[in-house]
């Protein structure tokens, strides 16, 4: 080809730098980084079987979110049977009291952002002064 | 090669000119104003980081620059509008050569209207809402319909009357004869082509037209629905729309005047366009003043005291300085200048025009910010300064919609040829026949 | 690739079944959800309103119980100047509240006094027609909602309301909140907020802070369509004021003089 001698250099460079997040995290031993939520001790089961609130929990506050601030309903039929308040703080974080400990593991790791504590206060925030 | 250049060129070079020959003075000038579109992203930067605490906004007068650059910048879209559809309906055929620059002042500066909403917003990240959640009782929404459609049929418009240049473009070849051969859609200039498209760019003129008197009713509709004093006025729709051709065709003046000392067009733009607008424009400055006439003295008349107080911060108040000027800037210069024919010459018109534009910049400043001080509630003392940020953002718009005129000027030409050359062609026949139809049959 | 009709119509069939799987499974799984508490009907038995008596708020001077209670427990900052003041409930002198009584021959000696204001809720709000999201809407019950979520932050309530009510967060309200509340969340930048008749407290059948916090009781709360209401019998027999009601904003804050 054509400049051959540029071009598959070139393209070599290219490709390893591209593809460097992965060779970098398998070399320095991070690709088996798993996040490790902190759990609650004493509850078994959260109001959803684990498997779906782990997919669906951002569409299920979002609902949450539009059922109590704009239709004034609060209360929450889970597939349980059991019914809930719809409250992050009051229900969710009752359980999950830290939410560094809990929900930033998985959310850093994924790289998620949510305006959500840009209003809402969690348990743990006003003891550690972390409002302001 | 050379032959078919000629032929394609012909008498009419300098038409071309400008997209080829880039001389010193645009590099300089869109050095400037690439410096001050990157101010002004710098202070919308800041804006944005900081929250609009960094305006000279307060929670009395909570509406300031940037809704007056809303309101005028849509004002002036309506430019291109008149000069390229009205006067293309009326068969006016003065409007050949400055058809296309005025439709592209429309176009272009509709976006920074748009935009100058975006910039006021609390919560940028939110904008979309407006159209996910959209309330069709509230005027913004009306305002969101009315400019869309403006600013779908006015590119339209530009679009269809810029096909037969981009073909002559695609014609002569080089380097960017692709480029102009997927925009021409396989334009040959034969007659069926002709028919088809000027029958599209009538339909769309004749669209445009109704659309753009809505839009700025539409945008007066923000302040006129409320119920505060010196906004609730049935006045606000017709003033708005002409105060907006009148600011909207001063501006395409002031471009026509830069164009044509810049880029060597004189013999296509001549005093002759600058006299016609200028009367026009004469018109407009008596119309403008006999809708500010109306409201002033209906409110005066009135006597209500919430409107008075209004009314005398704006005479001999704390706005009276402002308002003063504005009607000055709107009126009293102008007027003498377009109506004594000795002083209508292009540097005349162009002077009026950047008084005008300058005024009506702040007539929609003294429209909005002196009700909000004196809302129907305890004067709470608060005045409005505006920082550097919005001074910033108003001079970092004004610059992009310069920067990218200029770009669009090394594309395509400005004066538009083909309606040129069918001018010379066909027009001269055409009205010669169409004046003669009007007088009795020859030999009875 | 030529393709028949027939052909055409069987896969576009397939396709329109295949798009109508993922959204009629969520129609159909959401049939049995648990009936809204409180419904519209429930909600439209009542019609809050808020008398204020303001001989009883003039008894105990430069009082401002009701402003700090209300401010303390829905995180309103303090942020110190007159450009960017957030304030959900405050006090303006009489004759600059009720401009349109007279006091040139009249003068009385309340004409300086304060008059508590916070937003109207309004029967017939100008704010909400306004609103370019519906981030403000009236509920049944007569209160004028905020949805902090859905504020783009335009300000054209705040244009509409001819009361000043509303207020604008400048900037991140959060460093200038004295002492966090954190049972009601705090507000970001960008968004207006005002007075919300404690929606939040009234759900857990508690009264307003301002009325609870009152030491004169100078604040009556109640449903107005209930005859036997207190609110209702401190309104009856008396010259009862509202702000502006020429404006046909039929407003729920009445002033007992």
């Amino acid at each position: 080809m054509y400049d051959g001698k540029k071009i598959i250099p070139g393209l070599i460079l290219f490709v390893g730098l591209v593809t460097s997040p992965l060779w970098y995290n398998a070399v320095s031993g991070k690709a088996g980084y798993v996040p490790k939520p902190e759990l609650p001790a004493d509850k078994k089961e959260c109001i959803e079987p684990k498997a779906y609130i782990r997919i669906n929990h951002k569409v299920l506050l979002e609902d949450w979110k539009e059922s109590v601030v704009r239709n004034g309903v609060r209360i929450y039929k889970a597939s349980n049977k059991k019914n809930y308040n719809m409250d992050l703080n009051r229900t969710c974080m009752s359980c999950h009291k830290d939410k560094t400990k809990f929900c930033d593991q998985c959310h850093n790791y994924a790289g998620v952002t949510n305006k959500c504590w840009d209003c809402h206060i969690y348990p743990t925030q006003v003891k550690e002064q972390k409002i302001k | 090669m050379v032959d078919k250049e000629h032929k394609i060129i012909a008498e009419d070079a300098p038409l071309f000119e400008h997209i080829w020959k880039t001389g010193k003075g645009f590099y300089i000038t869109v050095s400037i104003l690439a410096a001050l579109v990157l101010w002004g992203v710098y202070a919308y930067v800041t804006q944005y980081l900081n929250g609009l605490t960094v305006t000279g906004l307060s929670r009395q007068i909570f509406w300031g620059v940037y809704i007056t650059n809303f309101v005028f910048f849509i004002g002036i879209s309506h430019a291109g509008t008149f000069i390229s559809a009205v006067l293309r309906v009326l068969k006016a055929e003065w409007r050949r050569p400055i058809s296309r620059l005025s439709e592209l002042t429309t176009v272009f500066i509709l976006m920074f209207g748009v935009g100058s909403v975006l910039i006021d917003l609390g919560r940028p990240d939110r904008m979309l809402y407006a159209i996910r959640y959209a309330n069709f009782q509230s005027p913004l929404l009306w305002d969101v319909c009315s400019i869309t459609m403006y600013l779908t049929v006015s590119s339209i418009c530009l679009y269809l009357a810029l096909i037969p240049d981009i073909a002559l473009l695609r014609d002569l070849g080089g380097r960017r004869e692709w480029f102009y051969r997927i925009l021409s859609l396989g334009w040959t200039g034969a007659e069926e082509q002709h028919r088809r498209l000027e029958k599209a760019i009538g339909a769309m003129s004749i669209l445009v037209i109704p659309v753009m008197i809505t839009v700025h009713t539409v945008v007066s509709f923000v302040f006129a629905m409320t119920i505060q004093p010196l906004w609730h006025s049935a006045i606000f729709g017709p003033y708005f729309v002409v105060g907006a051709i009148f600011s909207g065709v001063a501006s395409v003046i002031v471009v026509m005047a830069i164009l044509r000392k810049a880029y060597h067009l004189e013999s296509y733009i001549k005093p002759i366009h600058f006299n016609n607008i200028g009367i026009f424009l004469m018109a407009m400055t008596l119309l403008w003043f006999y809708f500010t006439f109306a409201e002033n003295i209906t409110i005066i008349y009135g006597n209500e005291p919430v409107h008075m107080a209004i009314f005398w911060s704006k005479i001999s108040g704390k706005f009276a300085p402002l308002f003063w000027l504005h009607f000055t800037l709107c009126f009293v210069i102008p007027l003498p200048i377009l109506a004594i024919k000795k002083y209508r010459t292009i540097r005349g018109t162009v002077i009026a025009s950047i008084s005008i534009v300058l005024g009506m910049w702040l007539e929609r400043f003294v429209i909005i910010v002196p009700t909000l001080t004196r809302q129907r509630m305890p004067v709470e003392g608060a005045f409005y300064i505006p920082t550097w940020v919005e001074w910033s953002i108003l001079a970092g718009c004004i610059s992009l919609f310069m920067l990218l005129y200029a770009l669009f000027t090394k594309l395509f030409p400005i004066v538009p040829v083909w309606e040129i050359r069918e001018g010379r062609e066909k027009a001269v026949t055409a009205v010669s026949d169409r004046i003669k139809s009007y007088l009795p049959e020859q030999g009875t | 690739m030529e393709l028949s009709r027939r052909t055409l119509f069987k896969i576009a069939g397939l396709t329109l079944l295949g798009l109508s799987a993922k959204p009629g499974w969520k129609i159909l799984s959401a049939l049995d959800q648990p009936e809204p508490s409180p419904t519209p009907e429930t909600l439209a038995k009542k019609k809050w309103g808020m008398a204020i008596e303001l001989k009883k708020c003039w008894q105990d001077e430069g009082c401002k119980d009701c402003i700090d209670a209300c401010h303390r427990i829905h995180n309103v900052p303090d942020l110190g100047t007159l450009k960017e003041e957030i304030k959900w409930i405050w006090t303006s002198p009489y004759d600059k509240v009720f401009p349109e009584h007279e006091f040139e021959v009249t003068e009385e000696d309340y004409q300086h006094k304060p008059v508590l204001l916070l937003c109207n809720q309004c029967d017939d709000p100008p704010c909400v027609r306004y609103c370019p999201t519906r981030a403000t809407w009236k509920r049944e019950d007569g209160i004028v909602m905020m949805d902090f979520h859905r504020c783009i932050g335009c300000r054209y309530c705040m244009a509409g309301c001819p009361y000043g009510s509303r207020s604008f967060n400048w900037r991140d309200p959060r460093p200038f909140i004295k002492k966090v509340n954190p049972e009601f969340p705090t507000r970001t930048r960008g968004v207006v907020e005002k007075c919300n008749f404690c929606v939040e407290r009234l759900e857990q059948g508690l009264i307003p802070a301002c009325v609870e916090a009152c030491k004169e009781k100078a604040l009556i709360f109640g449903n107005l369509k209930d005859q036997q209401s207190e609110i209702r019998r401190v309104l009856q027999n008396k010259v009862v004021y509202q702000r502006q009601p020429e404006l046909g904003t039929k407003p729920k804050v009445f002033y007992i003089l």
